[in-house]
């Protein structure tokens, strides 16, 4: 059977906590870089079980392609490869401690993510994608089975902006920022006390949105210099050694979906 | 007897996963019913025990507990009892990837359609006033919205054929997916099952086109199969409206 490929973007977003998560577990997992805003995520080779890559919620995340099935969703690939690796310490083993990192995890992938996607690709690929040539764009567009991704696409490429969701966006990142400095409140070094899947996760849609919002971060001293510890730690840094850009944390795909009702 | 104390409304959808996964676990529990058309979850003795007011809610000992599905991971971890996690790593991702397509992306257009056709009408009977004042209570500004459309009927044709769209599609995939595993994305019976099926149960009832013996022969097998589950019976015994009275005829129907 052919060995497992994890096809990823930049890394930053999606892409960063799955390679910063293989970098904790140190497995030997083949990495191969793709280019997202090209479409090449709806053209991979081996993939006979699609349905997580065509209905995937997360966007252009990363993929993990094993035994023929497309693995998505970075959170639950995060979670993995740590049980790959026979529990690598990036997921508490306290059940209740294990309950507080998942209903973390799911408030930054569900109003974090998106938000964060949204500002950074309109800031970065918008420019990139309206200037693909239209006879290519239009198969790009075909090539992406998920109507509701298409739809975040084609808003792209279309330059279209909608004034209330980057507004909703903004002030959703500024709730991310404030609900790190209360959790930092009490002195600890890392969002659930111990390193984990939180950490990640949240570095990898926030650490793009310092760069580009800094404001949101004005008043969470706390919340920067968690930021600066994720930072330097040693998976973070060989995640961000495989960019093939000078500032990867600036480089952005289309990303979920904004919550459609309530 | 565990100190286990549990917030719901119906066993049906979000309500019903951490039922059926107590009860699946064989852990007793004090139930606490939330009449959700009563606005109960958003009344002071609620809110109290969950500030978002959000059902269902569950406290072990000092802990409080929220959110249907982070709470069964929760109760299967904790507990002895079956496992309802497979054991196999690519399993317990699918398992995962399947309980969040259902609960970000698929449950949302089942409940908007059951809000406006179930919901909604049954809420609008009451004295337009006291709905207000209810809606005011709400803690979430969003589901402070939600509540106001569903109450208002204000969900339009274009949004409302969308997710009618998404459930058909969901629906012709977990199909095909049925097909390939005897349960939804394992071998196994898990909390993936509990949580598609909280959501699908009344599909040959309320969506006779998407789900019947003819169009879906898998998903029909499955469901009889969870619903002899004795876990399902005593689960579905606790309900109090005639919900669940009502699909327990179907399910007699299928199997």
């Amino acid at each position: 059977m052919a060995q497992p490929i994890l096809y990823h973007g930049e890394p930053n977003g999606a892409s960063l906590t799955v390679l910063a998560a293989l970098a904790e577990t140190g497995l030997e997992i083949r990495c191969q870089r793709i280019d997202l805003l090209a479409g090449a995520r709806h053209a991979l080779p081996g993939v006979s079980e699609p349905l997580a890559l065509d209905l995937g919620i997360e966007g252009e995340g990363p993929v993990l392609v094993s035994g023929g099935e497309a693995m998505t969703e970075s959170v639950f690939l995060a979670q993995y490869l740590d049980e790959l690796a026979g529990g690598c310490g990036l997921q508490p083993s306290d059940p209740f401690a294990h309950w507080d990192m998942l209903m973390w995890c799911r408030q930054i992938t569900e109003r974090l993510s998106p938000a964060a996607a949204l500002l950074g690709n309109l800031a970065a690929s918008q420019a990139v994608i309206a200037a693909i040539p239209e006879e290519h764009f239009a198969g790009v567009t075909a090539s992406i089975v998920s109507d509701d991704l298409r739809a975040r696409w084609q808003a792209l490429h279309d330059g279209a902006v909608d004034a209330a969701q980057v507004a909703d966006s903004e002030a959703k990142v500024a709730q991310a920022a404030a609900r790190c400095e209360d959790r930092l409140a009490d002195g600890r070094e890392w969002l659930m006390g111990r390193f984990s899947i939180a950490d990640l996760v949240t570095y990898s849609w926030l650490a793009g949105m310092e760069l580009l919002r800094p404001e949101a971060f004005a008043e969470t001293p706390l919340t920067r210099a968690w930021l600066a510890r994720v930072a330097v730690r040693p998976c973070i840094l060989a995640a961000l050694a495989m960019a093939s850009t000078p500032e990867p944390l600036k480089v952005w795909a289309p990303g979920p979906e904004i919550n459609r009702w309530g | 007897m565990t100190d286990v104390t549990l917030y719901h409304w119906e066993p049906n959808a979000n309500s019903g996963k951490p039922m059926l996964a107590l009860m699946e676990k064989g852990v007793p529990f004090v139930s606490h019913y939330i009449d959700m058309l009563q606005f109960d979850q958003h009344k002071p003795e609620y809110l109290a025990i969950n500030p978002q007011g959000t059902i269902p809610a569950m406290t072990h000992g000092s802990h409080v507990l929220t959110e249907s599905t982070a709470i069964m991971e929760y109760v299967n971890a904790e507990f002895a009892g079956p496992d309802l996690m497979p054991a196999d790593a690519q399993d317990r991702w699918r398992v995962r990837w399947w309980m969040k397509f259902m609960d970000q992306w698929l449950g949302p257009s089942f409940s908007m359609i059951g809000w406006s056709v179930f919901v909604g009408p049954r809420v609008r009977e009451r004295d337009p006033e006291e709905l207000a004042a209810a809606i005011e209570r709400i803690p979430l500004p969003e589901r402070r919205a939600a509540w106001r459309k569903a109450i208002n009927g204000d969900f339009s044709a274009e949004e409302l054929a969308e997710s009618r769209r998404r459930v058909a599609l969901g629906v012709a995939k977990l199909e095909i997916e049925l097909g390939k595993r005897d349960y939804v994305g394992s071998d196994q019976y898990s909390l993936a099952d509990i949580n598609i099926f909280n959501s699908t149960y009344s599909l040959p009832i309320s969506q006779p086109g998407l789900a019947s013996r003819e169009a879906t022969p898998n998903i029909m097998r499955w469901l009889k199969r969870v619903y002899e589950r004795e876990a399902v019976q005593k689960t579905w015994a606790m309900g109090k409206t005639d919900l669940a009275a009502r699909y327990s005829l179907v399910m007699e129907g299928i199997v």
